[in-house]
């Protein structure tokens, strides 16, 4: 006798499939309508969540994102001689000790910017000049459009140089290229090694594109700041966290510099991961809210489905009698039911995934940008297999119970069924 | 013997059980062309419903061509009824959105045999029954007459042992009712075993022995 399962492969079942649900084409299309929106809604919130979470993160593209800085600040507990309200300054030695104590630290520059007027032949403007260590390419990668970066080399022997932003390079070099050439920032002259700019939004000191980046050493020098730095900027190790140097760092500061143990406020300290923790958060929180909603949309179409399965089932059951009496096992009847559901779910959820692609597309299109590149509105294919297969599986349970409904009407109830 | 049913008892349970069939004792020879007469709720179509494995029966014995029918599971029943009956339907009961070759070569496909071949094998039977230029009509597109043809065709395609046909001529006109009955009595002349019920006196009168029920039991031949 007749396998059921390898019947679901004869060309005749196909056939069947397609009679039984042309039958009332109306009614068929509006339940595939409602398996197609169903899996297009969950494919498209869900790659949506992804796309806006890719906007925001494109922004930070280029940037560290488990970074921490320190900036010195006002002191609040009046101590050791110091009082309330008195400003302390970061020195080159603060950062040394801090590099060289602080248990979780992986690259480590100080920072130091101040306002410059630059020149080049008639051409001047007023811009940032930032003094850096060659780590800084580490925490913010600078696109380097010509040239090169500073090194370590050009720190430790306080060359005048100095890395020129692209719009800086544009309004005094105009198209020229500013490499090897010479720059007055405020009289003293600097050789231009390289032409930065950033891709994303998010930078430290301003955006790379309107600065003049120098040696940390040679900005010290020529802008007479001592030993002075602004602040301190510097990345944890994979595994751990900048604020894992918190304690730390706020001991040796107090110490050297007579801040009470207690003023939290004095020392200035942010771990910028705490922020794209609380980002990542969010966009998880969009995203359980979106399978949330898919799954509402996608359960309100499977259960069309298990609703149309019963009518059929009703409406069918003297044929499966008929069926019955001429020799169809229960088993026959079952997958021919199953197999009528899962194709419809099938078709439908493929159909609605294939949509939502498009819409992403068009989505991702609309928000592509050059230099940025684009957002990410789309399915990863891993997850439209996963919805075709949930629905697989949901289009099969909902298929189920009219398909054990109708394997166990009695062969001789059914042929009296009118 | 093809059929041999032993005090065979059925009720239908209900606030008032309705004992439908009474010790009814039965023997069919293979090849005989009888029919069970009777008036309506006399038992008539409970019993063919029990020769043809449709419905189960409360005591006795049943011997199908010496195959003992009793508490089978639906799968058993299913393969019996595929293998060894073949069944004619007062209302023809084609799939109708199956044509004729379709609706012949059903049987068939629960058999497993594949679709040329059960294609091949239907097309022979509606040849037999002088249906070969309708094979590819749909139920809605054949006369009645050409329907219940197609319907014996289908019951006739597994090679059964035995044909049971419920009022096989209730929903057709006389001439054609004629003409349905030729075709039984054509195949019974080849050996056929068929078996119908009617309560038409002149589809009685075309079979070879008549069986009378009457409230549950077999009153005379």
């Amino acid at each position: 006798m007749n396998k059921p399962i390898l019947s679901l492969f004869d060309p005749d079942n196909w056939r069947e499939i397609g009679h039984a649900l042309a039958r009332n084409k109306t009614r068929t299309f509006l339940t595939a309508f409602g398996i197609f929106w169903g899996t297009a809604m969950l494919a498209m919130l869900m790659g949506g969540a992804s796309g806006l979470k890719g906007v925001l993160y494109r922004n930070f593209s280029g940037f560290a994102t488990n970074c921490g800085a320190i900036e010195p600040g006002q002191r609040t507990i009046s101590y050791m001689g110091f009082n309330k309200g008195s400003w302390w300054e970061l020195t080159m030695e603060d950062a040394e000790v801090i590099r060289a104590a602080a248990p979780a630290i992986d690259a480590l520059t100080t920072v130091d910017i101040n306002g410059v007027t630059a020149a080049y032949g008639m051409q001047s403007t007023s811009a940032r000049a930032m003094g850096v260590e060659s780590s800084y390419s580490r925490i913010q990668n600078p696109v380097i459009e010509n040239g090169r970066f500073i090194n370590q080399s050009d720190d430790e022997k306080t060359r005048k140089v100095a890395v020129i932003g692209r719009n800086v390079a544009k309004t005094l070099f105009d198209s020229k290229n500013p490499v090897g050439e010479r720059v007055s920032l405020n009289g003293v002259y600097f050789t231009i090694i390289g032409v930065a700019s950033q891709t994303g939004e998010a930078s430290i000191g301003g955006r790379i594109d309107d600065n003049f980046i120098l040696p940390a050493s040679t900005h010290r020098q020529v802008f007479n700041r001592g030993n002075k730095i602004g602040f301190i900027v510097f990345t944890a190790p994979s595994g751990h966290r900048p604020s894992d140097n918190e304690t730390s760092i706020r001991r040796i500061l107090s110490r050297r510099h007579s801040i009470h143990p207690d003023d939290e406020n004095a020392v200035g300290m942010m771990d910028i991961s705490e922020m794209f923790e609380m980002v990542d958060n969010i966009f998880m929180g969009v995203s359980l809210l979106a399978l949330f909603v898919g799954l509402g949309s996608l359960m309100a179409g499977v259960v069309g489905v298990g609703n149309i399965m019963w009518i059929i089932v009703k409406e069918r059951t003297h044929e499966f009698g008929v069926r019955r009496a001429i020799g169809a096992k229960p088993l026959d009847i079952t997958m021919q039911e199953l197999s009528e559901s899962i194709v419809l779910t099938l078709v439908a959820g493929a159909a609605g995934v294939c949509f939502a692609a498009l819409i992403l597309g068009i989505a991702d299109k609309l928000t592509y940008d050059p230099v940025l590149g684009n957002a990410g509105f789309e399915i990863p294919f891993g997850m439209a297999v996963g919805i075709i297969l949930t629905f697989f599986v949901l289009g099969s349970a909902a298929g189920t119970l009219p398909a054990i409904k109708a394997m166990r009407i009695k062969p001789i109830e059914a042929l009296q069924d009118k | 013997m093809i059929i041999k049913l032993k005090d065979v008892n059925k009720t239908y349970p209900g606030i008032v059980p309705l004992h439908v069939l009474k010790d009814i004792n039965l023997e069919i020879e293979r090849g005989e062309l009888v029919s069970i007469m009777g008036a309506s709720g006399s038992g008539k179509s409970t019993l063919l419903n029990i020769l043809g494995i449709l419905d189960n029966y409360d005591s006795g014995e049943y011997f199908l061509d010496g195959v003992l029918i009793r508490n089978l599971n639906e799968n058993r029943a299913a393969e019996l009824r595929n293998r060894m009956i073949g069944f004619v339907f007062q209302s023809f009961n084609l799939i109708n959105y199956k044509n004729a070759l379709e609706n012949v070569a059903l049987p068939l496909f629960y058999q497993g045999v594949s679709r040329r071949k059960r294609n091949e094998m239907a097309m022979q039977q509606l040849e037999r029954m002088g249906l070969a230029d309708r094979a590819h009509h749909l139920p809605g597109e054949l006369s009645g007459g050409q329907k219940q043809r197609v319907a014996i065709a289908r019951a006739l395609i597994t090679r059964p042992s035995i044909i049971l046909a419920d009022e096989p001529t209730g929903a057709l006109d006389s001439h054609t009712s004629k003409e349905v009955m030729e075709v039984f009595r054509s195949l019974n002349t080849e050996g056929m075993t068929i078996v119908i019920v009617t309560h038409d006196p002149k589809v009685g009168q075309a079979t070879n022995r008549i069986i009378h029920i009457a409230d549950g039991q077999i009153v005379n031949e």
